[in-house]
């Protein structure tokens, strides 16, 4: 409860305190958002407080707490190599699919905008077929042929790469919306700026929010896939989803520090992610 | 346009007072094809760009000679191809046929980076990332003007601008003027050759337009720039402009001081963009008016007709003598423009617009007064 309300209880007040709502407003708000924040927060309470018990048997509350199990996971080395593949994956398949998209989101925007069009029918494409069909489709091209990639991460990544597409080409095309790129790209060469020159001077700063709403949002899409993971390379190169699908059979209690552990690494990051000051923000609602 | 008609239906009118020598020459005659050539009456010369999207013209055949240190305003209805010339000059929209020249240097094939063209656009595009003094110094930064230049160079540029005590905000904090004025110090800043704007000032609020227009001229003046102005406002040109080209459907269509174009229009074209014009064909000109022609069009500027009530003097003190005969009818619309009174009269199922100096309630002709109007047949314009 106090990881997922933290953040908010102290960012929300500060926010509004300036402004003076009416204070029949804020009870109203406070009312609704109670309820909400505690039905999402209740499960993931009950797993925290599973993780650090001692025994959570037949009784209502835990016999004893404890930080056994977190540390026990902390130091299985099982456990941070396929967090480490995971982060290894991931963050490749989210660097490639940013080197990929971010040309083709721009030139979709200021140059052709029929690419644009075609782009959006072809970013739902991955989606069309469940995982495990196109894992099996997957499997067959990739098993042998000139190129064996099943087993190895690459594919893994690959895949990812073409999952991550649609996070992230509407989050930059978005992004590209929020200011006149084309003008700036207009303004920046008549200015004496080579095109490339001033797509990294000007244009790349003006989509910083974008870019990173875009890596964030795949980030905690991707870190928690487990159908492509597990058919595609299995045993062979264990991420962090299928070493807990593996030892779920162990400790309730030390899958749910897995679970735990998880979620605040993914819960920081996306503090980190959006907690910084930005400068796009108020340019957006401006005309 | 509004204060104008006084001074301009008197009908002994000379070219009040021309800016530039070669505004005066465009008056005399309207063809610059007489000119002697040199250098600086054709700093920037166009000569037949044509430009087509698809199977649609955009505009063809431009020619054009701009002075050095002309401002000249290319006025047209949207859509008449005036925003997609001025990009061409810039470099951002490719011709498919014509040159381009500057000081005798054709450009028509470097790209915009290279030309040495300021431009200012409708919606400022400001870099939001950078401050004030960066989006100024950005040019500057391009062109590897070492630091200590730069520094001076921009803060020069922002006290011309007026601009100097905002040098580290970001656009979002300024207001629609003060954005606009960074978008020209950044123009002015790198010393363009041409200085190109595409409606600077059609986003902004009218008090502020008004203001900005003053600050705009006397600072292109002040710089001897070279400008290229783009508006659909009529007012805005006639107040700004050394020379106007009237644009319509891709062809400029006339070019002159406001003075000829508000006064003396070649087309019918001109005369419908350059004011309410009363277009007549001979015969009604001649039955409705009492004046004789052998022409196609007859047009009369709605201040040189003149209104008398039929019970009474006539309505316009400032009246001349050189009146044709009157002819009756009703008038069955007035509208207040502010300082001038535009009534709407009927005569034999012809409707003239007839514009009249709001001198006051008691001068005020009623809807539905039966009138007689004269016209200044001195202002009576053949096409």
């Amino acid at each position: 409860m106090s990881l997922i309300t933290e953040p908010r209880s102290t960012a929300m007040p500060a926010r509004d305190g300036p402004t003076t709502s009416p204070a029949r407003r804020l009870r109203l708000h406070v009312w609704i958002a109670i309820p909400v924040f505690t039905a999402l927060a209740l499960p993931l309470l009950a797993t925290l407080l599973y993780a650090v018990s001692t025994r959570w048997g037949a009784t209502l509350l835990p016999d004893g707490l404890t930080l056994e199990w977190l540390a026990r996971l902390w130091s299985t080395p099982r456990f941070i190599a396929a967090f480490g593949r995971s982060l290894f994956v991931v963050a490749g398949a989210l660097m490639l699919s940013l080197v990929l998209i971010l040309p083709v989101a721009f030139l979709a925007h200021t140059r052709y905008p029929r690419l644009d069009r075609w782009m959006n029918v072809l970013i739902l494409a991955p989606f069309a077929v469940p995982p495990v069909v196109s894992s099996v489709g997957l499997l067959q091209l990739y098993a042998g042929g000139p190129l064996p990639l099943v087993g190895t991460p690459w594919i893994l990544m690959l895949t990812y790469v073409s999952i991550a597409l649609p996070f992230m080409y509407r989050s930059l095309i978005n992004s590209l919306r929020s200011f006149e790129a084309n003008e700036l790209m207009e303004a920046a060469q008549l200015l004496g700026a080579s095109p490339l020159t001033a797509f990294f001077n000007v244009i790349l700063p003006n989509m910083r929010l974008g870019i990173r709403i875009a890596i964030f949002l795949s980030f905690s899409f991707l870190i928690g896939e487990f159908v492509f993971a597990n058919m595609l390379v299995g045993t062979r190169f264990e991420t962090l989803q299928i070493y807990l699908f593996n030892v779920r059979r162990e400790s309730g209690h030390f899958t749910s520090a897995l679970v735990i552990t998880l979620f605040v690494f993914i819960l920081i990051l996306t503090w980190l992610g959006n907690g910084r000051g930005e400068i796009t923000a108020p340019e957006a609602g401006d005309t | 346009m509004s204060s104008a008609p006084a001074p301009l239906s008197t009908p002994d009118a000379t070219p009040a007072s021309p800016e530039t020598a070669v505004a005066e020459r465009s008056t005399v005659s309207d063809s610059l094809v007489a000119e002697p050539p040199s250098a600086d009456s054709r700093y920037l010369r166009l000569q037949g760009l044509s430009k087509r999207f698809g199977t649609t013209s955009v505009f063809e055949g431009i020619e054009a000679d701009i002075a050095r240190g002309e401002f000249v305003t290319l006025l047209g209805p949207s859509g008449c191809g005036k925003s997609t010339l001025l990009r061409a000059i810039a470099g951002l929209t490719a011709v498919d046929a014509g040159h381009v020249e500057v000081d005798g240097e054709t450009i028509t094939h470097l790209p915009p980076q290279k030309r040495g063209i300021g431009m200012v656009f409708q919606h400022y595009a400001l870099f939001p990332n950078m401050t004030v003094f960066d989006n100024v110094a950005f040019g500057l930064r391009m062109h590897k003007v070492p630091s200590a230049e730069r520094q001076q160079r921009v803060d020069e540029t922002l006290s011309l601008v007026e601009l100097e005590t905002h040098a580290h905000k970001h656009p979002h904090q300024l207001s629609g003027g003060q954005r606009q004025r960074v978008a020209l110090a950044r123009s002015l800043v790198l010393e363009p050759r041409i200085l190109l704007m595409d409606e600077p000032l059609s986003a902004l609020d009218a008090r502020i337009r008004q203001h900005l227009r003053e600050q705009l001229r006397n600072i292109q003046q002040q710089l001897g720039l070279t400008t290229l102005f783009v508006t659909h406002d009529q007012e805005e040109a006639l107040m700004m402009s050394d020379r106007i080209f009237l644009m319509g459907k891709g062809n400029i269509l006339q070019k002159g001081d406001g003075e000829a174009l508000y006064t003396r229009p070649e087309s019918q074209e001109v005369a419908g963009f350059m004011g309410a014009y009363n277009c007549l064909d001979a015969q009604q000109a001649s039955s409705l008016l009492g004046y004789e022609a052998d022409a196609a069009q007859v047009v009369f500027r709605p201040e040189a007709l003149y209104l008398k009530s039929t019970t009474d003097e006539i309505n316009d003190p400032t009246m001349t003598s050189n009146l044709g005969p009157g002819c009756g009818g009703v008038i069955v619309q007035r509208r207040l423009l502010g300082n001038v009174i535009r009534y709407r009269v009927e005569c034999q199922g012809f409707a003239l617009h007839v514009d009249a100096l709001n001198r006051g309630a008691r001068y005020l002709l009623p809807e539905g007064a039966n009138v007689m109007v004269h016209a200044d047949l001195e202002e009576a314009r053949i096409l």
